[in-house]
């Protein structure tokens, strides 16, 4: 980011020595937002019609991930109060 | 844009705050932060300057947010604020490493890169490359009297990680770590995809 103030994102101080932590978590950070990806996808051109397919294909995904998380678990609810409150 | 990038870091430490205040617990927050805290923080809200204000001061209080220029921090590394302290560039590609120590107005002090370490093609893509071109560095800046320094890596690399890990074995502290990687906002068009 040359245009940018230097120092002010994507900045991880390292605490006690502990750069592996510290890297973690930028590495952490930086795969959160997008940016890990955005690089690596943007090594090679990837054409239009190819990025249409990729962006309908992480959609139907993202959906069918979700609805699959949102179904195991209500069906592994376990912390329920007691329906037999009393007997 | 400048508080993009600390979107989930933010408001991580936003919820610490309210939530509670034990000595340990922003690492710890941090470290094992829940999917609640992550999927709450999506939009770019920028509070570095009153959260740095508003963050008590307390024996064992440590952010991993860098201190500004203008912000005035007690935090002080060979007795030089963080802004004067100088700057290692590592430059980690796919087929190279190159590590160059600046001072904090740009000044070059020490290069060296896996080429200039006597490794030839491929063998530079590797990260042991990157260690001992981190640790050639290292050796080279404390005999110039440098300890403390802040890194910036730019670039997805084979040696991202074990080029600072070569500093740290070569004897010269790191203070921060700053990612450069350009990410163009569609910029120049890359070259064609490879077929393998």
């Amino acid at each position: 980011m040359a245009r940018h103030l230097r120092f002010i994102s994507r900045t991880v101080m390292v605490q006690n020595g502990d750069v592996d932590a510290a890297y973690k978590t930028l590495n952490r950070i930086l795969t959160q937002d997008g940016i890990v990806d955005t690089v690596k996808r943007k090594r090679y051109y990837e054409k239009p019609c190819r990025e249409r397919q990729r962006k309908n294909f992480e959609n139907c995904r993202r959906i069918y991930h979700t609805e699959m998380a949102r179904k195991i678990a209500f069906i592994s609810r376990t912390n329920r109060e007691d329906p037999w409150l009393g007997c | 844009l400048r508080g993009y990038y600390w979107s989930g870091l933010d408001c991580s430490f936003n919820v610490t705050f309210v939530l509670s205040a034990p000595l340990n617990g922003n690492t710890a927050s941090l470290c094992g932060s829940r999917a609640l805290q992550r999927t709450i923080c999506s939009s770019a809200i920028r509070h570095q300057e009153k959260k740095a204000s508003s963050s008590a001061k307390t024996a064992k209080d440590f952010s991993y947010l860098p201190p500004l220029p203008g912000h005035d921090s007690a935090l002080r590394w060979g007795g030089k604020k963080f802004e004067d302290l100088p700057i290692v560039h590592i430059k980690a590609t796919y087929n190279n490493t190159h590590i160059q120590l600046t001072d904090s107005a740009g000044q070059s002090v020490v290069r060296t890169s896996c080429g200039t370490e006597g490794f030839k093609n491929i063998k530079k893509s590797t990260p042991i490359a990157a260690q001992t071109a981190g640790i050639s560095a290292a050796a080279k800046a404390t005999a110039k009297g440098v300890s403390f320094v802040r890194v910036v890596v730019k670039g997805l690399g084979p040696g991202r990680l074990s080029a600072i890990k070569g500093l740290t074995m070569g004897g010269l502290e790191v203070v921060s770590i700053t990612d450069n990687t350009p990410v163009p906002h569609n910029g120049c068009r890359p070259r064609k995809a490879r077929r393998t």
